[in-house]
């Protein structure tokens, strides 16, 4: 049967996990590498790479490379005209739509990005069920996490991801959430859990309660534009702002890339050493510190308002774990046990634990098992536009999902036959301080007079936090449709159109792919054949049992596969690497033969001696 | 007879059988049975129509039904059956959510009780304070503080000094968060004498003096909660 896996799709990082007899594993690749940088560059002739050669090229080829690409899932292009500076790829994207990547010749949406990441996580899982000996190895369906404070749009440009890559998304579930069930294994866990989850580019806090392997959440806060990258910006600027050199429009956005690396990895040093060196210069911890203070400081009140919506105290928490990777930073796991009076838990490795979580989900709903049982709730309230702008609300925040509400509307004028109705998400009283997540028309209502029309519109938020709505007009009893505009989110049609188009890449890709292990194998082979020629006792083989001419040959065919090595037809470097097979297939029987003899040789030693 | 408006019967969609309108599963196929004609708050999570309810009880209960019909366990399940599982776990969490806290519970059963509170917690949260008018048992002290907040907007805008316009607005809501206090004193032993009622059987005459009184005491008690919330709003526009 096909395998169903966990996938925390991160913003620097991404990582897929499975579960075997019950435990949950990550799943790695063939360098034992857990991570998978969340990093994708297109190449001269349209090839994706993915990862770590992804996050190279950023170094030679920036403005061909697309990282963070979290930050622009279900956003518009007015969100992040201010934080696309720092990016060395092209944003665009029409005034009220999706935002667009720019990445060599072509335009990419934020879920066409993360869904070749996914493919990539795909693709490694599919490799190491096949290595494991599975007869049927494919990856075809995942639980994929989302930040808890990911809005409608957000998790709805997640899951298009996923389809995109061709993976059937059972569900979408909150990063700490999951990481709480990664906990809840081990040990019968009971009690009140704080989750602080700070990750490259999101930040989360959740308390749940967990009682009888029911984890459920009693309220969520945070900010999808808050984690590690934020930290790096502000690192960069300081070294762009002590040094001489022309200020930052002066560099190549390889330059700039450069200083990105250097300052990541000076942030990491500090991490257990009191001090390191950044462009040459000393850098203290305490230098970081006063740096990054205001990043950790403005994790802070969110965690006061979890806490306040779940009606309790910091010192009520019984537990709290820590996940993310930016949650390696002393200061951060200090203002965190300053702030609820206890050590923060760190067993669990905080980049691997959201990922881990993520497949006991998938093989919660795969087997069914209800030892353990996921309430999360709903991040923000939803509610409609009314009169003068208003927002009025419909479903409350940190409603258990799935949740549902209704709201009645009825028309204005006699004989209407629609009404426009706005839905929003987020907490403030004005329209134009929240959320806009979709538009749609309510058509279909039967002539009356004003007034008299009674249309119920139905919310329903599912298990996955997603909306969907619904409408009856009561009178008539009559369903009416409802076509759903997203104003950030992609059409289903979008969709499909890019999942058909994933294929044809997935072709180029597949073809990019044989020609790279094409190219391997003629190097193994040319490898091969060298050391056979320089062997010491190669001059007497030659003499004694090569025919005339024969090394001439081989080394005229190795030759010409050299000459073609380097060419991008598969085909022609095959033809020249079964030719050099051919010509020294005598070589190496001869070879073969003498080392059998020189093997019996010795074995008659051998029994001399027993 | 059943009345139309409280059904005691449902049918299962799937074998077309009859089940107690509060079952949750079908008691012939045991499917899941969709969520058409169903119970109030109390009867779908199967505790009675009171006001004093054990919160440790609600939840187990919660619990206990969610892991009944999750979505998560109906993965596999026909399309019929996941619907009825979202459907059913929506209107759980709802009624959890509306029975666990003692303010909407109140509100909840007013309304079932035919005796609705127009200016609900969460309606008037919408529609911002000053929009009922005062309940009459409250005229006199929301006049006083009127009086009182459109002296100190006055001194606000003529330049006072911050420490002292919010200490005089601090001094008028004593009165106001005095009253409120009175009155949970009150809306407990009405809420005792109710459940006393549900478990004697008592008269509908004597239910609906006391429902009436509630709704009395809710009114109060939002119209008060709102007049702090402005005075909270006002406190915190510097």
């Amino acid at each position: 049967m096909s395998h169903v896996v966990g996938i925390d799709l991160g913003t620097t990082n991404s990582l897929v996990a499975y579960v075997k007899d019950g435990v949950p594993e990550v799943i790695r690749d063939e360098q034992g590498d857990a991570l998978l940088p969340s990093v994708v560059s297109v190449g001269d002739a349209g090839t994706i790479h993915v990862g770590r050669e992804a996050e190279r090229r950023l170094l030679t080829e920036a403005q061909r490379t697309a990282y963070s690409v979290k930050r622009f899932m279900g956003r518009g292009r007015e969100d992040v005209q201010h934080e696309a500076e720092h990016f060395p790829f092209r944003v665009s994207g029409e005034a009220g739509g999706v935002v667009r990547i720019g990445l060599g010749e072509k335009e990419y949406t934020p879920p066409e990005i993360s869904a070749f990441v996914l493919r990539e996580l795909k693709r490694r899982a599919e490799a190491f069920f096949a290595q494991q000996g599975e007869f049927d190895n494919e990856v075809d369906r995942a639980v994929i996490t989302v930040p808890a404070y990911f809005n409608d749009a957000q998790r709805t440009a997640t899951r298009d991801a996923g389809r995109i890559a061709g993976l059937e998304v059972l569900r979408i579930i909150n990063e700490p959430t999951a990481a709480s069930l990664a906990y809840g294994l081990d040990k019968k866990h009971s009690g009140l859990i704080a989750v602080y989850d700070l990750g490259g580019g999101t930040f989360d806090i959740s308390i749940l309660r967990v009682e009888d392997g029911v984890f459920q959440v009693l309220s969520t806060n945070g900010d999808t534009h808050l984690g590690g990258d934020d930290i790096d910006v502000l690192l960069i600027d300081t070294v762009l702002a002590e040094d001489d050199a022309p200020v930052a429009s002066g560099r190549t956005p390889e330059q700039l890339q450069a200083i990105r690396k250097a300052v990541i990895q000076a942030k990491w040093d500090l991490s257990d050493r009191e001090e390191t060196t950044l462009n040459g210069k000393r850098f203290t911890r305490a230098r970081f510190e006063q740096l990054i203070a205001p990043v950790v400081e403005r994790t802070l009140g969110p965690v006061r308002q979890a806490l306040a919506d779940a009606a309790l105290e910091p010192s009520q928490i019984d537990e709290v774990v820590l996940v993310g990777g930016s949650t390696r930073i002393p200061m951060v796991r200090r203002k965190v046990a300053e702030l609820f009076g206890k050590t923060p838990h760190s067993e669990l490795n905080p980049d691997e634990v959201v990922a881990l979580g993520a497949a006991v989900q998938a093989g919660i709903l795969v087997t069914g098992n209800r030892d353990m049982l996921l309430l999360d709730v709903t991040p923000l309230s939803l509610g409609i536009e009314t009169m003068g702008g208003v927002v009025s609300k419909i479903i409350m925040r940190n409603s258990t999902i799935p949740a549902s509400g209704s709201e009645m509307f009825t028309t204005a004028v006699d004989n209407q036959t629609a009404v426009d109705i706005h839905v929003l998400q987020g907490e403030r009283e004005l329209v134009a301080d929240n959320r806009s997540l979709a538009r749609f028309k309510l058509r279909g209502i039967p002539p009356l007079p004003a007034g008299m029309a009674r249309v119920q519109v139905q919310f329903q938020i599912d298990a996955n936090g997603i909306l969907s709505v619904t409408a009856r007009e009561l009178r008539t009893d009559v369903e009416q449709t409802i076509e759903v505009k997203p104003s950030y989110g992609l059409t289903d049609e979008e969709v499909e159109r890019m999942l058909l188009d994933s294929f044809e890449h997935a072709e180029a890709d597949f073809e990019a792919r044989m020609l790279i292990e094409a190219r391997n194998e003629a190097d193994s082979v040319i490898q091969a054949t060298e050391k056979s020629l320089r062997s010491p006792d190669f001059a007497m083989i030659e003499k004694d049992e090569l025919a005339p001419g024969e090394r001439q040959k081989i080394e005229s065919v190795m030759a010409g596969l050299r000459m073609v090595l380097n060419s991008t037809d598969r085909e022609t470097i095959q033809k020249w690497t079964q030719a050099l097979n051919d010509a020294t297939r005598h070589l190496a029987e001869v070879m073969m033969n003498r080392s059998v003899k020189a093997a019996l040789s010795g074995k008659n030693v051998d029994s001399f001696r027993t | 007879m059943a009345s139309s408006t409280s059904p005691t019967l449902q049918v299962c969609r799937d074998c077309g059988g009859g089940a107690p309108v509060d079952a949750h599963f079908c008691p012939q196929c045991t499917k899941i049975l969709s969520l058409g004609r169903h119970g109030d708050y109390f009867a779908f999570l199967g505790v009675p129509r009171k006001l004093q309810l054990d919160p440790g009880d609600l939840e187990r209960r919660f619990r206990e039904l969610s892991r009944q019909f999750h979505p998560d366990y109906f993965y596999n399940a026909t399309a019929a059956e996941r619907r009825a599982s979202l459907e059913r776990s929506s209107y759980l969490n709802d009624a959890y959510r509306a029975l666990k806290n003692p303010v909407t519970r109140l509100e909840y059963l007013l309304r079932v009780e035919g005796v609705p509170v127009s200016g609900s917690a969460e309606t008037a949260e919408r529609e911002g304070f000053n929009r009922a008018t005062p309940p009459p048992a409250l005229l006199e002290q929301v006049f006083a503080l009127n009086e009182e907040l459109d002296e100190i907007r006055e001194a606000r805008s003529s330049g006072a000094p911050a420490a002292a316009w919010k200490a005089r607005l601090d001094a008028a809501r004593l009165p106001i968060e005095a009253k409120r206090d009175t009155h949970q004193a009150q809306v407990d032993e009405l809420s005792a004498r109710w459940d006393g009622l549900v478990d004697d059987g008592g008269s509908d005459a004597a239910k609906r003096d006391v429902l009436q009184a509630l709704r009395d005491c809710v009114l109060e008690r939002n119209y008060i909660n709102n007049l702090l919330s402005g005075i909270e709003r006002e406190l915190n526009t510097v």
